[in-house]
């Protein structure tokens, strides 16, 4: 632990911070009303910290979540806000049919996604270093179990939606392609068996000589 | 948490840890006696006897009755020029508790509007990691999990409760995968397989559904997908509420919010409305770090005590066994109890083993602080705690980071390698077991005015299972959102005000009560933000 002090510029503010904080932490300690962007605080889940950073002597302006994203000195930040675009597709997961029509279902809800011109700009958004461009290729292939697979650890931060010049919304694609996999394939045995015992009245629970309803 | 600090210095603890056979300290109090000696709920100064209001005459901790019986943010003449809206359902909250009652609001055919202080899913439960119980396995059943929880809860929760949240579990199960929600299964098996089930502290078999070590998160995900996509669903980020609305009868009839984007005050009415505000860990109660998300600073119970709910165990709270105890600007992080159900060992100072690490999570929390207090804990850089043995376990199962994702990314974070080097931990301010009460359909005292989730009490009594809150949001919040659609007055009629407020100052001045804390407080301290001051209210001439 160092004792000096580091200064960054966060929102426009001056701020000092140790070396070991992260930029929340030293946004947190500083003396400003902090009503927005933040969430989990460190755990990195909520995608509500997202920021823009360039860091001293560079030119690049990348993307971060700021609880996981340390404080360096002469580093500026500014996050930015939540934003939903005008235009979505509105889609009702539980009104989809037998899984047969993935792709259709898909080019309705996101027609965007076909469109994609592999800029590659979702990835260098990406804080947690996703492979979003390439997912966005297996939904639209309907290859739904690898995109699955490849948004397993999205947080939902909206970076790659800010980034694509396409207007694809990748991580809601991604989103949409992990709902539709579980929703239509997810059937567990041992799930289905436990509700027919509930529904059938075989199992319930029992207290002090009464039925629980 | 002032106390001098003594211990094993973390080099003499480290080589004590890999020279040690893991032999268990047999001296560990019964269970009652180490909670009363050790549990911070039972410490000097944890608990006072609230003097007014609902609950008067029953216990609270001290931080939150200075909340309870304090000066409100506004007054009714700050309401005048107040922009109205009306809706069918108001739900307060944007966490699982509220998204599930949102849902299922609209499912009844009402309008919602979901007013949440920060953005929909910024809340505890997107942090959740170990998972969610229900009572699925063949040598598992529905009465066996209504015992764990009971009896993991020291006999203080509501049976009924606890009987309808463990019946409705396999339901939640199955609505949350409609929804588009994953679960792990089990070793080599297929979507048509068994699911994966873990073991909780306290429980007598495996029960947790899960998925990977973010179970929350997943769970968040799918549910403010489905919010966002509701064209019933009005969504009010960024305003928190700050009053609840009540009638001449004393029915709740809506709330008032505030816009942070445009510094003004709305007043929504709605024919009910569900309260889902979470709970108070970042109120940092007895010192402690907490794990709790940002915006956990107990309004609900604040806006609630006001018009007039009655409150239940306010004086109950449970830290987490394990937090991260160093680095210090990590303190109070969360390492799931997934970690120890997975058969990782907490370690003292000197090498020793000194508790069942699945024991119920109060147990634990206090048989670590005893090691601390009694100096067999592990000191590094002024913080204190026991280890966390991740080495072993990660030698005997080398995969085990693939099913842990989180515990890497922390320990990544805390700069160990979890395979070489143990995690330092202590207890955290985990979650409030008590709260509002309710009946089966969520609905508390005051008529009109419903609640779910972490800011509800008689659920998990005095001692609350992992696993269970991701169960009680889904299972409370579904009812609680079912029954706000269909109750409550014609719009028309609704007429609300804050009369209710000025009962509770009158009772203060009556009890010869002075205050000068303004609450709900929105946020902590460290957040440093005033309403009056950023909505630029006149204060009143006196």
């Amino acid at each position: 632990m160092s004792n000096s002090l580091l200064t960054l510029t966060i929102n426009g503010h001056e701020v000092h911070a140790s070396p070991d904080a992260s930029i929340i932490q030293a946004y947190a300690h500083a003396d400003n009303a902090i009503t927005a962007n933040v969430g989990c605080m460190g755990q990195g889940v909520c995608g509500s910290c997202r920021c823009m950073i360039r860091k001293e002597g560079e030119r690049e302006v990348r993307t971060a979540l700021a609880c996981e994203t340390k404080v360096e000195q002469g580093m500026q930040v500014s996050f930015i806000d939540y934003f939903i675009p005008e235009h979505i597709q509105y889609y009702d997961i539980t009104a989809i049919g037998d899984g047969w029509n993935w792709l259709e279902d898909t080019q309705k809800a996101f027609p965007e996604a076909e469109h994609c011109r592999h800029c590659g700009g979702c990835n260098r958004a990406c804080p947690k270093g996703l492979e979003v461009e390439n997912g966005v290729a297996q939904v639209v292939a309907g290859d739904f179990g690898a995109a699955a697979d490849t948004f397993d650890q999205c947080v939902m931060c909206n970076l790659c939606t800010l980034s694509c010049p396409e207007h694809i919304r990748p991580n809601h694609l991604g989103l949409f392609a992990r709902r539709m996999k579980a929703a239509r394939t997810l059937r567990p045995v041992d799930l289905m068996r436990r509700l027919r015992e509930i529904d059938s009245g075989k199992m319930k629970v029992e207290f002090d000589g009464e039925l629980a309803s | 948490m002032s106390e001098h600090i003594t211990g094993i210095d973390y080099q003499t603890a480290l080589a004590n840890l890999r020279s040690s056979d893991l032999t268990m300290r047999e001296d560990l109090p019964p269970q009652d006696e180490l909670l009363r000696r050790f549990h911070p709920d039972y410490q000097d100064g944890a608990r006072i006897k609230l003097p007014i209001g609902p609950n008067a005459g029953d216990y609270c901790h001290p931080e939150l009755a200075k909340l309870l019986i304090s000066q409100p943010l506004i007054n009714d003449y700050d309401l005048s020029g107040a922009e109205h809206l009306n809706t069918d359902v108001l739900v307060i909250g944007g966490g699982g508790a509220g998204a599930a009652a949102a849902l299922s609001a609209t499912e009844a055919g009402a309008r919602v509007i979901m007013a949440n202080k920060l953005r929909i899913g910024d809340s505890n439960t997107v942090m959740a990691e170990g998972g969610i119980q229900a009572a699925i396995g063949a040598d598992d059943s529905l009465q066996q999990h209504f015992e764990d929880t009971f009896k993991g809860g020291h006999h203080a929760a509501n049976k009924h409760l606890v009987a309808q949240m463990v019946t409705d579990a396999p339901a939640a199960i199955r609505w949350l995968i409609g929804l588009g929600m994953t679960f792990d299964l089990a070793k080599g098996e297929n979507n048509n397989g068994h699911l994966s089930r873990k073991r909780a502290g306290g429980t007598t078999v495996p029960r947790i559904l899960s998925y990977r070590d973010f179970t929350g998160l997943e769970m968040m995900r799918v549910l403010r997908e489905a919010v966002e996509l509701d064209e019933n669903i009005t969504q009010l980020n960024r305003h928190p509420a700050i009053e609840l609305l009540s009638d001449e009868h004393g029915r709740c009839v809506g709330a008032i919010l505030y816009d942070l984007e445009k510094r003004r005050l709305i007043l929504v009415h709605a024919k009910s409305v569900v309260l889902a505000t979470g709970g108070s860990g970042r109120l940092h109660l007895q010192g402690f770090a907490t794990s709790n998300h940002y915006g956990a600073t107990a309004d609900g119970l604040v806006m609630a005590y006001r018009i007039g709910a009655k409150l239940k165990d306010m004086d109950s709270f449970q830290y987490h066994p394990t937090g991260v105890a160093h680095p210090p600007h990590l303190a109070g992080a969360l390492i799931s109890e997934a970690v120890r159900s997975a058969g990782t060992k907490l370690v003292n100072g000197l090498g020793e083993r000194f508790v069942d690490e699945l024991l119920p999570r109060d147990v634990v929390a206090a048989a670590i602080l005893r090691e601390c207090r009694e100096g067999r804990g592990v000191v590094w850089d002024g913080q204190v705690g026991v280890f966390l043995d991740t080495p072993r376990l990660i030698a005997g199962d080398p995969d085990v980071l693939n099913r842990l994702v989180t515990l890497g990314h922390i320990a990544h974070k805390c700069g160990v390698n979890p395979a070489e080097e143990p995690v330092m931990i202590h207890p955290t301010l985990h979650y409030q077991n008590g709260g509002i009460e309710i009946d089966g359909n969520g609905e508390s005292c005051v008529e009109g005015l419903y609640c779910a989730g972490e800011v509800t009490g008689g659920i998990h009594g005095r001692n609350r299972l992992m696993g269970n809150a991701l169960l009680d949001i889904i299972s409370f919040g579904r009812r609680a959102g079912a029954a706000a659609a269909t109750s409550g007055l014609p719009l028309k009629k609704v007429r609300g005000g804050v009369g209710h407020v000025h009962n509770l100052q009158r009772e203060m001045t009556r009890a010869g009560l002075v205050s000068e804390v303004k609450a709900p407080v929105l946020y902590p301290n460290y957040g440093k933000f005033d309403l009056r001051e950023h909505a630029g209210l006149q204060e009143q001439q006196s």
